[in-house]
């Protein structure tokens, strides 16, 4: 029996570190795909398409590295069916759409097949929020807004990912809007979750992960909604430290 | 529910005196570690449960709003449920039901994602960093599918634990609460008919599940995953048509001025 254990800040039996990377990178490059699908023209869709792909397998590598036992990862395919599982479920959604999202960038394909790849993508974002509402714990379960939250960041921060590659006037509407809905959808989830996990809610407010939430709401959220009009890039680059501190509290306080 | 012939452990906090026989006994039969621990302020040691320690004593201890004291202990240890929220979450089959309605993880196929860690309510599954995989109670299978009693079972010394075929427990469970609440325990109950498609442990408690830390309204996992992807869909849906009805309406606007 070969043990691989990758280093994790909560201890190895918690959900840390790498879990949180990985949602970002699965949120981030799968929100830019869905933003260029609905949103913008052919060429940037499949660029965007490149970065959902990197995305998608950087996390899924981080996914298997963090498994106690990551070279039985095969096992999660190979192991039988089990769409109670939304780990088994997310695993495939995380193959398909990699598939089709290399079939996107690799040729020109039509509007119906983006489409199809967007919906395999809009699975795995949603999936990385599921994967949390399925569980015991009152943070992530009390309240249905987890996948809001989620769908809402990874928006934001795939339209910041292409606005930093390419900024536009179309994308800057979108991402501040999305950011909005971001916001709202943090502090309601709060709020639902308070009277049945107050540990970790005051856990963000004021207790361990306070630098990760006010990191968020500041430096993540306020200061990029701020800047939008003047400083694109920056802007952009914030959002995307915003968006993984956001995965990063989200995960750690619901094992508090 | 339970099949009738299913395995079965009773738990009666009424007759407990909370030595922790039955934790001594879970230790050495299955071969697990003892812990390094710190005074927590209580008697429950090890505080929680973990990869080595399946089943631990906890303690409650304080006044009723009458002014009566009172000193409760409940066994906390995998509850062996029929709608298991482990054995939903598992994405390798690892985590499943044996004959007889036992819980067990294949400690071979188990691939150590901790999702069974998560949805477990009663917080009895736990990480093995040394093994890369997931333990817990496994009723004493080997004992058990052998004719003898789970080691927890044969080791408590006041008849609080026992060990048979569900129905007959279920029966014994029901006509004890009936003597408790005769004898002054209104609020006696059986704890795990109901929670999650009934557990194959059953307790008889003296007061609400809520004063011995057993969460009241267990949900099961396959509804909360359903619960999550209709409102991922919903969210999807009304996200993705409000955007491009808001960006569309501006550009409208914008071409109809230019």
């Amino acid at each position: 029996m070969i043990t691989l254990n990758f280093p994790n800040p909560m201890g190895e039996e918690g959900w840390g570190l790498w879990v949180a990377l990985y949602f970002f990178l699965a949120g981030t490059g799968g929100g830019a795909y869905l933003i260029s699908v609905l949103y913008c023209s052919q060429e940037r869709v499949r660029r965007a398409a490149l970065w959902a792909f990197v995305g998608v397998v950087l996390g899924s590598v981080l996914l298997i590295l963090d498994l106690g036992q990551p070279l039985r990862f095969a096992n999660l395919i190979l192991g039988g069916v089990y769409p109670s599982s939304v780990m088994w479920l997310g695993t495939w959604f995380l193959l398909l759409s990699g598939a089709g999202l290399l079939w996107v960038m690799a040729r020109p394909t039509s509007r119906g097949v983006q489409y199809l790849v967007a919906f395999l993508v809009a699975l795995v974002v949603a999936y990385t929020a599921v994967l949390l509402t399925a569980t015991a714990r009152p943070f992530w379960n009390a309240s249905p807004l987890l996948p809001w939250l989620f769908l809402a960041s990874s928006a934001t921060a795939g339209g910041a990912l292409l606005q930093l590659l390419a900024p536009h006037e179309r994308l800057k509407r979108l991402v501040v809007g999305m950011a909005l809905v971001e916001g709202l959808m943090v502090a309601l989830h709060l709020l639902w979750t308070y009277p049945v996990a107050q540990g970790a809610v005051l856990a963000l407010l004021v207790g361990p992960l306070a630098w990760a939430f006010w990191g968020f709401v500041v430096l993540g959220w306020g200061i990029p909604l701020a800047l939008e009009r003047r400083h694109v890039g920056l802007a952009a680059v914030l959002t995307l430290v915003g968006a993984f501190l956001l995965r990063y509290f989200v995960v750690l306080a619901g094992q508090v | 529910m339970p099949n009738p012939n299913d395995f079965a452990i009773l738990f009666d906090a009424s007759r407990c005196i909370g030595c922790k026989a039955c934790q001594v006994a879970c230790k050495q039969w299955n071969d697990l570690e003892a812990e390094h621990t710190r005074n927590a302020g209580g008697y429950a040691n090890p505080p929680k449960l973990t990869a080595s320690t399946w089943l631990a004593m906890r303690y409650y201890e304080g006044l009723r709003p009458d002014g009566e004291p009172y000193f409760d202990f409940v066994r906390g240890a995998c509850m062996h449920c029929t709608h298991a929220p482990c054995v939903a979450s598992c994405p390798t089959g690892a985590m499943a039901h044996r004959e007889g309605g036992v819980v067990t993880v294949d400690q071979s196929t188990c691939i150590g994602c901790r999702s069974c860690v998560r949805a477990c309510p009663y917080d009895a599954v736990h990480f093995d960093e040394e093994r890369g995989v997931v333990q817990k109670c496994t009723m004493c299978y080997d004992r058990i599918a052998n004719g003898d009693q789970p080691a927890c079972v044969k080791a408590c010394p006041t008849d609080a634990l026992t060990f048979g075929r569900y129905q007959e427990l279920q029966a014994l469970a029901q006509e004890r609460v009936r003597v408790l609440q005769a004898r002054g325990y209104p609020r006696a109950s059986v704890y795990g008919l109901k929670e999650l498609g009934g557990t194959h442990v059953l307790y008889v408690l003296t007061d609400h599940p809520s004063q011995y830390g057993l969460p009241a309204a267990v949900r099961e996992a396959e509804k909360r995953a359903m619960g999550g992807w209709l409102s991922a869909g919903i969210a999807a849906a009304v996200m993705g048509m409000g955007l491009k009805f808001i960006v569309d309406r501006r550009e409208a606007f914008k071409g109809g001025r230019g």
